[in-house]
C-alpha cells in the first residue's frame, strides 16, 4: 500500500514535468497550428543554465529563474525562424523546429559538455502515509498546480489572453478584428519557451539532464498533448500525470525495464483510436 | 533512349570510382551509398507519398539485425541479405497497418515513438548482444568466395544503390506509381478517382522499409559488429534532412542530398578531429551542419537542391524541360 502511494506521488511529479512541456506544445499549436519539435530543447537548455548558474553560486530560485527566462527567450527566437518569414506553412515550420533543435544540441554540447547535469532540488525525504519520497517531487506538483491555474485564468479573463484564444479559434476573423497574428504566434513561442523551461528546471533535480533528453520529453509531451488534440490544456495536464503515473507504476511494480514501452504505446492507442474515429480519409480545405 | 542516360552515369559513377578512391574514403563511400539508398525510399515516401517518417532509421536496424542475426546463426550470408528488406517490409506492413490511418505531425511522432520503443527492445533483448551489441557477425561471402576489401563492400553498397534507383524510378512511372502522385496532390480527389489510398500508402511504406532494410544488410556485414547505438533517432532525422535538401519527388534528389550531406559533415569531421581542435568539435559541427542545411533549405529552397538546379538550368540555357512533379513539403497540417 505504501508502495503504491509512493508510485503515485513520483508519477505525479515526473506527469507534471510531462504536462508543463505538453502545455507549451498546446499554447503553441493553438495559436499558430505549428507543432513545436524544439520544446524539448527549451527544458534541457534551461536546466543547463540553472546548474550553471547554481555552481557559480546563485540562489536557488533566481537561478531557476534565469533558467525560465531563458527558456521562453529560446522560444522567442524559435518562433521568429520559424514562423517568422510570411507564407510558411505549419507543416514547414515544423521542419525547421525540428532542425532548431537538432542545433540546440549543438549549442548544448559546445557549452555545458555531453555529460548528464544535475543539482540538488528540496532536500530530504517527506513521509506520506507510510510511504518515502524524495521531498522534491511535492514541489514539482506544488508549482504545476498554480501554473496551470494561472494559465487558465489568463487565457480566459485578460485581453491579451483572450486575443491568443481568438487567433486559435479563427485565425482570419482574428485578423479582421485587428490581430496581429503573427505577433500573437511569437508570444505563444515565448510562453511555450517558458513552460518547457521550467518543465526541465523543476525535474533536474530528480532526473539528470543530458542534451539529448529532449527526445524523450518531446515525445513523453506530445503523448499527453495529443490526447485532448492538441488544443486543450487541460486534458494536456490529464494526459501528461496519467503519463507519468503508468511509467513509475509500470518501473515499480514490472521491475524498471519497460517504462518507455508503456509510455508509447498508451500514447500511438489513443491516436490510432482517434483517427478511427474521425474516418482515414480526412485533408485540410485549401 | 534519352532516360537512360541518367541511370546510366550513375552506373559510371558506382564502377569507376571506387577503384580510383584512397583506401581511407572508401568507407565514407560505402556509407554514402548506403545513406542514399535509404534516403530514395524516405524521398519515395515524402514526396510520392505525402507522408513524413521520423523512423526510417527503424527499418535500417531491423534489415541489418535481421541480415546479422542469421548469419550468426550460420544462415548463409546472401540468404541473410536477402532476408533484410523482406523481414524489414513485413515490419513495416505489420506496423503500418495501423500506424497508416495517422497524418501529418501524427504519423511523424508516431513512427519517432515506434523507433523509441524499438531501441529500447533491442537494448533489453538478450538474444540480439543487449544493450552491448550484436558481435562476431562473419563478413559477406558467396559460395566460398569472401568479401574482405571495403573496395568489395564498395561496390555491394554501390550495387544495393543501383537496385533502389531502378525499382523507385519503375514504381514511380507505373499506374500505381501516379496513382500515388495524385494522392499526395489530394486525397479525396484521388480516392474518388478510384485509387485505392490505403493499400498505396502501405505498399510505399512497405518498399522504402524495403530500401532501408537491404542498406542494412550491407552494413551488418561491412562493420561485423551492430548495436542498438548505431541507430539513434537523429539518424532518421538525418535520412529526412537528406531527402529534403536534395529534392522531393525527383529520383536525383535523394543521391544528390545524401552526397552534399554526406561530404559537408566529412569535410567537417576532418576538420573537427585537427589537432587542436577540442574533443567535443566533430559533434558540434555536424549537428550544426544538419541544422543549418535542413533550416535554411527549408526555408529559401523549399523544393530541395535538385528541382532548383533545373529551373536555374533552363533559365540559362532557355530550353524547357518537362515540369517535374511540384511536391514541396507535403502537407502536415490535420483538420
Amino acid at each position: 500500500m505504501s508502495d503504491l502511494i509512493g508510485y503515485l506521488v513520483t508519477g505525479l511529479g515526473i506527469g507534471a514535468g510531462f504536462a508543463l512541456v505538453a502545455s507549451g506544445l498546446v499554447a503553441i499549436y493553438r495559436v499558430t497550428r505549428v507543432v513545436n519539435f524544439a520544446q524539448g530543447a527549451f527544458a534541457v537548455l534551461a536546466a543547463m543554465l540553472a546548474a550553471s548558474l547554481l555552481g557559480a553560486g546563485v540562489p536557488h530560485g533566481l537561478a531557476e529563474l534565469g533558467g525560465v527566462t531563458l527558456g521562453a527567450l529560446t522560444g522567442l527566437i524559435v518562433g521568429a525562424v520559424a514562423i517568422g518569414r510570411p507564407g510558411t506553412s505549419p507543416g514547414t515550420s515544423l521542419i525547421v523546429t525540428l532542425g532548431l533543435g537538432v542545433l540546440a544540441y549543438a549549442v548544448e554540447i559546445l557549452i555545458w559538455g555531453d555529460q548528464p547535469r544535475s543539482y540538488p532540488g528540496v532536500p530530504g525525504v517527506a513521509d506520506l502515509a507510510g510511504a518515502r519520497l524524495q521531498a522534491h517531487y511535492l514541489l514539482i506538483i506544488a508549482v504545476t498546480v498554480p501554473v496551470f491555474a494561472l494559465m487558465a485564468w489568463f487565457f480566459t479573463r485578460t485581453d491579451l489572453g483572450r486575443a491568443l484564444s481568438a487567433c486559435a479559434s479563427n485565425r482570419y476573423a482574428a485578423q479582421v478584428v485587428g490581430i496581429d497574428v503573427r505577433r500573437m504566434g511569437l508570444l505563444a513561442f515565448t510562453i511555450g519557451g517558458a513552460l518547457g523551461g521550467l518543465a526541465g528546471v523543476l525535474t533536474t533535480p530528480v532526473q539528470q539532464v543530458t542534451f539529448d533528453s529532449d527526445v524523450a520529453l518531446i515525445v513523453n509531451g506530445f503523448a499527453a498533448a495529443v490526447l485532448g488534440g492538441l488544443t486543450r490544456p487541460v486534458i494536456a495536464l490529464a494526459g501528461g500525470l496519467l503519463l507519468g503515473v503508468a511509467q513509475t507504476l509500470a518501473a515499480g511494480y514490472g521491475g524498471g525495464a519497460y517504462q518507455v514501452e508503456v509510455a508509447l504505446v498508451l500514447m500511438l492507442t489513443v491516436m490510432i483510436v482517434q483517427a478511427a474515429r474521425t474516418g482515414p480519409v480526412v485533408e485540410t480545405a485549401r | 533512349m534519352k532516360r537512360w542516360i541518367p541511370a546510366g552515369l550513375l552506373l559510371a559513377v558506382l564502377t569507376l570510382l571506387p577503384p580510383l578512391l584512397p583506401e581511407r574514403h572508401l568507407a565514407t563511400f560505402v556509407l554514402l551509398a548506403l545513406a542514399a539508398t535509404v534516403t530514395v525510399g524516405v524521398s519515395l515516401l515524402m514526396g510520392y507519398a505525402g507522408q513524413v517518417s521520423l523512423g526510417q532509421a527503424s527499418f535500417y536496424a531491423i534489415g541489418a539485425y535481421a541480415a546479422g542475426l542469421l548469419a550468426v546463426h550460420g544462415v548463409p550470408p546472401l540468404l541473410g541479405l536477402l532476408a533484410a528488406p523482406v523481414i524489414a517490409a513485413v515490419a513495416a506492413t505489420l506496423l503500418g497497418a495501423p500506424l497508416l490511418r495517422l497524418r501529418g505531425h501524427h504519423l511523424a511522432f508516431a513512427t519517432l515513438a515506434v523507433q523509441l520503443i524499438l531501441l529500447s527492445l533491442l537494448a533489453q533483448a538478450d538474444w540480439a548482444g543487449g544493450a552491448i551489441g550484436l558481435q562476431g557477425i562473419p563478413r559477406f561471402s558467396i559460395g566460398g568466395f569472401e568479401l574482405r576489401e571495403d573496395l568489395g563492400y564498395a561496390y555491394a553498397a554501390g550495387f544495393v544503390l543501383m537496385i533502389a534507383v531502378l525499382i523507385a524510378r519503375n514504381v514511380i512511372e507505373s499506374r500505381a506509381g501516379r496513382g500515388m502522385r495524385a494522392a499526395a496532390t489530394s486525397e479525396t480527389a484521388a480516392a474518388a478517382s478510384g485509387v485505392a489510398i490505403g493499400r498505396y500508402r502501405l505498399a510505399v511504406f512497405a518498399l522504402s522499409a524495403a530500401f532501408a532494410g537491404l542498406a542494412g544488410g550491407v552494413y551488418a556485414f561491412y562493420l561485423g559488429y551492430l548495436a542498438p547505438g548505431s541507430f539513434p533517432v537523429l539518424l532518421s532525422i538525418e535520412f529526412v534532412v537528406m531527402a529534403v535538401v536534395g529534392g522531393l519527388g525527383t529520383i536525383a534528389g535523394p543521391l544528390v542530398g545524401a552526397t552534399v550531406v554526406v561530404l559537408l559533415v566529412q569535410v567537417l569531421n576532418t576538420l573537427g578531429t585537427q589537432p587542436g581542435m577540442p574533443g567535443y568539435a566533430p559533434a558540434v559541427l555536424s549537428y550544426a551542419v544538419y541544422a543549418v542545411v535542413l533550416i535554411i533549405c527549408v526555408l529559401y529552397l523549399p523544393r530541395g537542391l535538385v528541382p532548383a538546379i533545373r529551373t536555374a538550368s533552363t533559365r540559362l540555357t532557355g530550353t524547357r524541360r518537362p515540369p517535374t512533379h511540384p511536391a514541396a513539403l507535403p502537407p502536415l497540417t490535420q483538420p
